[in-house]
């Protein structure tokens, strides 16, 4: 679905990442683990050029999204994202930030829009907040009105990128409920995450990031269970 | 000096003799017309150039767009306004053969002058939107121009709204410079009353107390304009 070909990216003089070739599959779930600075939110964001990768190919529906003469607010239609700090329009009901870009983009008509957020708001319990703003709703309620929104569009991947880390406590279960749940409906997912627990349980692949590389990748069991790289062990034996 | 003769003359004019007419009717109005579209042609224009300024600037197009920008701000900011009105309606005009009022060419003036100062404003406004809003509008595939239009704007609009009050003001006081090209404001409205007896003692007086009391009357709305975005702001 997604084909990664060596893929760099540098801030400046800062390489990020570094030479990284990797497929995502259609139905999989791909959840990337490694210590922060590795580059694993950088990885996420170059699969839909939030941030343009420096050099290499982000192969989807066979095209180069790497290549800026590709349109790639067509593909971002298709490509799904789920933010740390929720991102939602502030200035815009909750009904009116998942209907919006799917009606501007003429993918639905407004009533088709309106009824397909209303359908999807009731799945995640937030159907009663539909019209409020919102500054008004806690942070669970947030990140499930921003995963609503990216479900709205009907995308082939949804890329999260760290979706509960900016979570009280509290409030993860709720959000990961929701993720769980799309997951075992079978979204092709690839997520960010430092929820262990979540990545053993959803996981169809685990991608331990390290220096800008993919150190280690395998099954949950496999790098749950047997870490080979030592980097993957130290990683592990802190968070776990 | 013979206060209560000047206060007799200027009472004679102003009111029994329907001076107050005029101020009210045209001068005023025009005052306020001139500084009402101004903001308003500075608000569209300035919102421009302020989007160009904060683009990512990769592609060539946005780097001449942002210089064109940076010389129309520094003209409009390094030049008195008057020169400005001067400029246009003596220079400009006959040049392009074309001909227009002084009032209308005050309005496109202050316009084109506000804008300048409301680019300022409105980029850092748009500064002021967090940087996820735009990222959020990209991610599902919208452009940059409708993200813009539709996302950022708003929000940095509602957070400028009581800076561009003051805009608003500044404007308002500045439109007693327009009789330089004839035009016909408050000021000059007052200037005639004096000049009927050439005595400018009362007249003068009461244009000034006049626009404090008008200044006045548009930073209370300003200021209840605040009051009331600060309480949506609590209930959002």
């Amino acid at each position: 679905m997604i084909e990664v070909i060596d893929l760099c990216k540098s801030f400046g003089n800062l390489q990020v990442l570094n030479n990284i070739t990797e497929t995502i599959h259609e139905g999989e779930k791909v959840v990337v683990i490694g210590p922060s600075g590795s580059g694993k939110s950088t990885f996420l964001r170059c699969l839909n050029c939030m941030e343009d990768p420096t050099s290499g190919s982000i192969i989807f529906e066979g095209e180069d999204l790497a290549d800026m003469k590709v349109d790639i607010n067509k593909h971002r239609q298709n490509i799904g994202m789920v933010f740390q700090q929720f991102n939602l329009f502030n200035n815009k009901t909750v009904l009116e930030n998942i209907t919006l870009a799917p009606v501007h983009l003429k993918k639905m008509t407004p009533e088709e829009a309106k009824e397909k957020g209303m359908e999807l708001l009731r799945r995640v319990g937030l159907e009663d907040k539909a019209d409020v703003y919102p500054s008004t709703l806690s942070g669970g309620q947030k990140q499930r009105a921003a995963i609503v929104r990216a479900l709205a569009m009907n995308p082939k991947v949804i890329l999260f990128d760290e979706p509960t880390s900016a979570l009280d406590p509290e409030m993860v279960g709720e959000v990961l409920d929701v993720m769980k749940q799309l997951a075992a409906e079978g979204m092709t997912m690839v997520v960010v995450t430092h929820e262990m627990g979540f990545a053993r349980e959803v996981a169809d692949r685990i991608l331990f990031m390290d220096g800008g590389q993919i150190a280690e990748q395998g099954t949950p069991e496999e790098v749950f269970g047997n870490p080979q790289h030592p980097r993957t062990k130290e990683f592990l034996s802190k968070v776990l | 000096m013979d206060f209560a003769g000047k206060f007799k003359v200027f009472w004679e004019l102003f009111i029994e003799r329907g001076g107050w007419e005029r101020v009210l009717k045209v001068g005023l109005v025009n005052t306020l017309l001139i500084a009402v579209l101004g903001l308003l042609i500075g608000i569209v224009l300035g919102t421009l150039i302020a989007a160009v300024k904060v683009m990512p600037k990769y592609k060539l197009l946005p780097r001449i767009l942002d210089k064109i920008c940076t010389v129309y701000v520094g003209f409009f900011r390094g030049t008195p306004l008057v020169v400005q009105l001067l400029i246009t309606y003596y220079v400009l005009w006959p040049l392009m053969g074309v001909t227009i009022t002084s009032l209308n060419t005050s309005i496109i003036v202050f316009g084109l002058n506000s804008a300048a100062y409301v680019s300022e404003i409105m980029r850092g406004g748009l500064l002021s939107v967090d940087g996820g809003q735009m990222e959020a509008g990209r991610a599902l595939g919208l452009s940059y121009g409708t993200t813009m239009l539709k996302i950022v704007i708003p929000q940095a609009i509602k957070n400028i709204l009581p800076t561009l009050g003051n805009e608003f003001i500044a404007l308002i006081k500045d439109t007693s410079v327009v009789s330089f090209i004839a035009a016909i404001d408050l000021t000059k409205t007052f200037t005639e009353i004096g000049n009927v007896r050439y005595e400018y003692f009362m007249p003068y007086l009461a244009m000034a107390v006049f626009y404090i009391i008008l200044v006045f009357l548009i930073s209370c709305g300003v200021k209840a304009m605040e009051r009331s975005l600060r309480k949506s702001d609590r209930s959002h």
